[in-house]
């Protein structure tokens, strides 16, 4: 038993098995918990979260939608829909399905979870961002209504999650549907990014790479059937027109504008002065809350002091202290030059 | 008169009905708002003296701590400083601490304690507990003493913070926070201490990243045990000329290593357990202030050293007692510590260590200080050499390094297991006070397993395939 190679190939052979065992996303551990997932209790609550979504945003839904939402085939899909109905959750009209009222207040719990969860992913952990709707979609299965709602006090029972999606409250209720698509604007209108659609995953995290998010100020360029050219956040980005449309906006009124003359604290250079405008949206919970904390609020005036060796971090005095802040930081904080405003 | 309109009901319904219409940002504007007031009533009632002066004062200093071809020559030498002040200075208090307690307070303890108690009580307590509590005492404390001062008065003056500064790029690819390297050069000191100073990390991800990989500083406790195999080993293996150089280099190399595995460890931690915690960065950098020497002496002394040696006594009496024991209490006319050590030595040997090796970092776990005391107790107790040493169960030292390597080569040591000792203790499980000072600070069962247990494998682990690997091509 002592040979060193055999050994050695033996120590190996764990190491591997391990990694094979843990791996993240691919893992044996991680491929079992996945198979867990996909039943039938899933596919229902699935369905049903499907169900209402067509409802709130006022879309016919039929048997083929179902399928092509859960990634199944029809007949499984007519199996889903005869048991939703036998549980008295659906009512099957010809080619129209509509929801029950039990029906919904179950979609809506599901609902429920599955944002709060985004939520306090968003502002309590450092998951990165196109994984939030992933997690999601796995804990809106596991957790009972009243482990929702310890959650949701705990993170001060928030009303939109981080998409900009209004939370069901522990009652069921949601406001009525608000704002437009991007892709419904014209060209120079002002607007706010109010909702990111997270689905289809591969659209989301496209738009997730052009750096929007909810919150965010833009401004409408051009709006052709080929493509929607906007300015936001100072640089120009353009979409088609089939990604576009997972962008609600609500446009706003010209007094809240952020002006054309706005940069990132990011593009300060040393010695220069600025006056901060605002944080971005997507700095979120424990960070935002940070930055506030140490004064950087709109109106702030702001000096970049010392570049460290790589430039990243800058240290800049705020209110009389000196911080050092990352690029990451930096760069989702607007400023407008000092010398400008004199 | 029960005016419907106005019941608890309805106004908590309008209420959350109204959520819906509040902006998202009433958090933002209820902060703006409150420093706008503030600010308004400051410019009413606060003047601002001239303070230009030491503004200039302070950004030249920046400019030369932080600038790019000083900052690190100027981190380096301070660092390097400080570690020579502290073992070079720590040394002559120590020697005396140790004359004191061990060499002439314990002879005069146990005799006392024979004239009245059984032979296994005086034993139990002098030899077991007293002696490890000296030990303790007498290696621990004046290294503390002298590396804490010296630590907090950098900090005082305010340049820790721009060592945190300087190496954040570093810190920041591995996921963790610039601080860190201040935590783990404490750790240098003190692994305990340096659990402590990762307070300063106010990011709860980055703090239990800088907790668990603490220990892989070599701290003060470890450095002797490095040096002492380092010479009894590699420096033999070299040729004479070479020695001092080689067995120098190689416990400049455990360091790095341990460096190296902070930072791959951190990297990992941040990408897979740690993903959950929240993570926010911030880092202050204070104006430069001149220390306060008597505050700064004092803080240190009691918040620091004896804050940390308090609790090394506290696992060390008991730890003496469980040391004593093992090497008395006899089965079969064997000692419970030989029965352990010959049914550990197969599997020990596979890692290319032995059984006494295992089982004196077990009992040890008080202080790694006592890492090799107890060692060499086993090793003369296991191969039956009464005439050395104090009696079973008695930890000892040598004066000489010459005789420890006698011992050491009796005890069938050879290179490998010098260098897979170096190797273990870096990588093994923080002592008791640090573990319990990590779970003080996590309050959390699971961070402090995970940070005993990590290092222990990550050390199994490269031991086991040093041994293959050294079996196979150099044997």
């Amino acid at each position: 038993m002592n040979e060193p190679i055999i050994l050695l190939i033996i120590g190996i052979a764990i190491i591997i098995f391990l990694i094979m065992l843990f791996y993240p996303a691919k893992g044996i551990i991680a491929k079992v918990k996945k198979s867990k997932i996909a039943s039938k209790k899933i596919l229902i609550e699935d369905a049903l979260k499907y169900l209402y979504n067509c409802e709130y945003h006022q879309i016919v839904c039929t048997l083929n939608g179902v399928a092509g939402n859960l990634s199944i085939s029809a007949d499984d899909a007519t199996d889903i829909i005869s048991k939703l109905e036998s549980l008295g959750l659906v009512n099957a009209k010809k080619n129209e399905l509509i929801l029950t009222p039990d029906g919904r207040s179950y979609a809506l719990r599901v609902i429920r979870v599955h944002r709060l969860w985004e939520k306090y992913l968003a502002d309590e952990t450092s998951v990165s961002e196109n994984e939030w709707h992933l997690k999601a979609e796995e804990i809106e299965h596991t957790l009972t209504p009243e482990q929702a709602n310890k959650l949701a006090a705990q993170i001060g029972n928030p009303v939109f999650d981080p998409h900009g999606d209004p939370i069901p409250s522990a009652k069921g209720d949601l406001p009525v549907r608000r704002g437009k698509l991007l892709t419904e604007m014209q060209a120079g209108e002002f607007a706010n990014i109010i909702h990111i659609e997270d689905e289809p995953y591969a659209i989301y995290s496209q738009i997730i790479a052009e750096g929007l998010y909810a919150g965010m100020q833009i401004r409408m360029l051009l709006v052709t059937d080929k493509r929607i050219k906007f300015i936001a956040n100072g640089e120009e980005c353009v979409l088609s027109p089939l990604i576009a449309k997972n962008i609600t906006v609500g446009i706003v009124k010209l007094e809240k504008q952020i002006g054309e003359n706005f940069k990132t604290l990011s593009s300060l250079k040393v010695g220069e002065k600025g006056t901060i405008l605002g944080i971005a949206k997507s700095l979120r919970g424990q960070q935002r809350r940070r930055l506030m904390d140490l004064g950087i609020v709109p109106g702030t005036k702001i000096e970049a002091e010392l570049e460290s060796l790589t430039s990243d971090p800058i240290a800049y005095r705020v209110r009389g202290t000196i911080v050092a802040l990352r690029k990451q930081q930096t760069d989702r904080i607007f400023i407008k030059n000092s010398e400008v405003e004199n | 008169m029960n005016n419907n309109k106005f019941s608890k009901e309805s106004i908590l319904a309008a209420a959350n009905n109204l959520r819906w219409e509040v902006d998202e940002n009433l958090h933002d504007t209820l902060m703006e708002s409150i420093y706008e007031n503030a600010t308004s009533i400051a410019n009413k009632v606060v003047k601002y003296p001239d303070k230009k002066q030491a503004f200039s004062f302070d950004r030249t200093l920046d400019k030369i701590l932080t600038s790019k071809y000083l900052g690190f020559p100027i981190m380096f030498l301070i660092l390097a400083v400080v570690f020579w002040i502290t073992i070079v200075g720590a040394n002559y208090p120590s020697v005396f601490i140790s004359s004191v307690l061990v060499d002439s307070l314990h002879p005069i303890l146990k005799n006392f304690a024979d004239s009245f108690m059984p032979w296994w009580l005086s034993g139990v307590l002098i030899d077991g507990a007293y002696l490890a509590m000296a030990w303790v005492v007498s290696v621990m404390l004046p290294p503390m003493a002298i590396f804490f001062p010296v630590y907090t008065l950098l900090e005082d003056f305010g340049y820790l913070p721009r060592v945190a500064f300087n190496m954040d790029p570093l810190y920041k690819k591995v996921g963790a926070h610039g601080r860190q390297a201040l935590t783990m050069a404490m750790g240098f000191g003190c692994n305990a201490a340096g659990v402590v100073a990762t307070r300063v990390i106010d990011s709860p991800r980055e703090r239990l990243i800088a907790i668990i990989t603490n220990n892989f500083s070599l701290c003060n406790g470890r450095w002797p045990t490095q040096i002492l195999i380092a010479t009894i080993f590699i420096g033999a293996a070299a040729p004479a000329y070479l020695a001092g150089i080689a067995s120098a280099a190689a416990v400049v190399f455990i360091a790095v290593l341990g460096i190296t595995f902070s930072l791959v460890v951190s990297w990992g931690l941040s990408k897979t357990l740690l993903k959950g915690e929240a993570s926010a960065f911030s880092l202050e950098l204070p104006p430069y202030r001149p220390p306060r020497l008597l505050q700064t002496l004092y803080t240190s002394l009691i918040d620091r050293t004896i804050f940390v040696l308090w609790r090394a006594v506290v696992f060390a009496l008991p730890a003496g007692m469980v040391i004593w024991l093992v090497a008395n209490i006899t089965i079969d006319g064997i000692s419970l510590a030989d029965h352990f050590i010959n049914w550990v030595n197969p599997a020990a040997f596979i890692f290319g260590l032995n059984g006494v090796i295992i089982l004196a970092y077990i009992i040890a776990i008080p202080a790694n200080e006592i890492v090799i005391p107890t060692v060499l107790m086993l090793t003369v107790a296991n191969l039956g050499l009464t005439n050395l040493g104090g009696g079973s169960g008695v930890m000892f030292e040598f004066d000489s390094v010459a005789d420890t390597a006698q011992i050491l080569h009796a005890g069938g040591w050879t290179l490998l297991t010098g260098i897979n000792l170096m190797l273990f203790s870096l990588l093994h499980n923080p002592c008791s006070t640090t573990i319990y000072t990590i779970y003080k600070e996590t309050k959390s069962v699971k961070w402090t397993v995970i940070s005993t247990f990590l290092p222990i494998l990550l050390g199994l682990t490269v031991t086991f395939f040093v041994t293959q690997l050294w079996r196979i091509f150099l044997s």
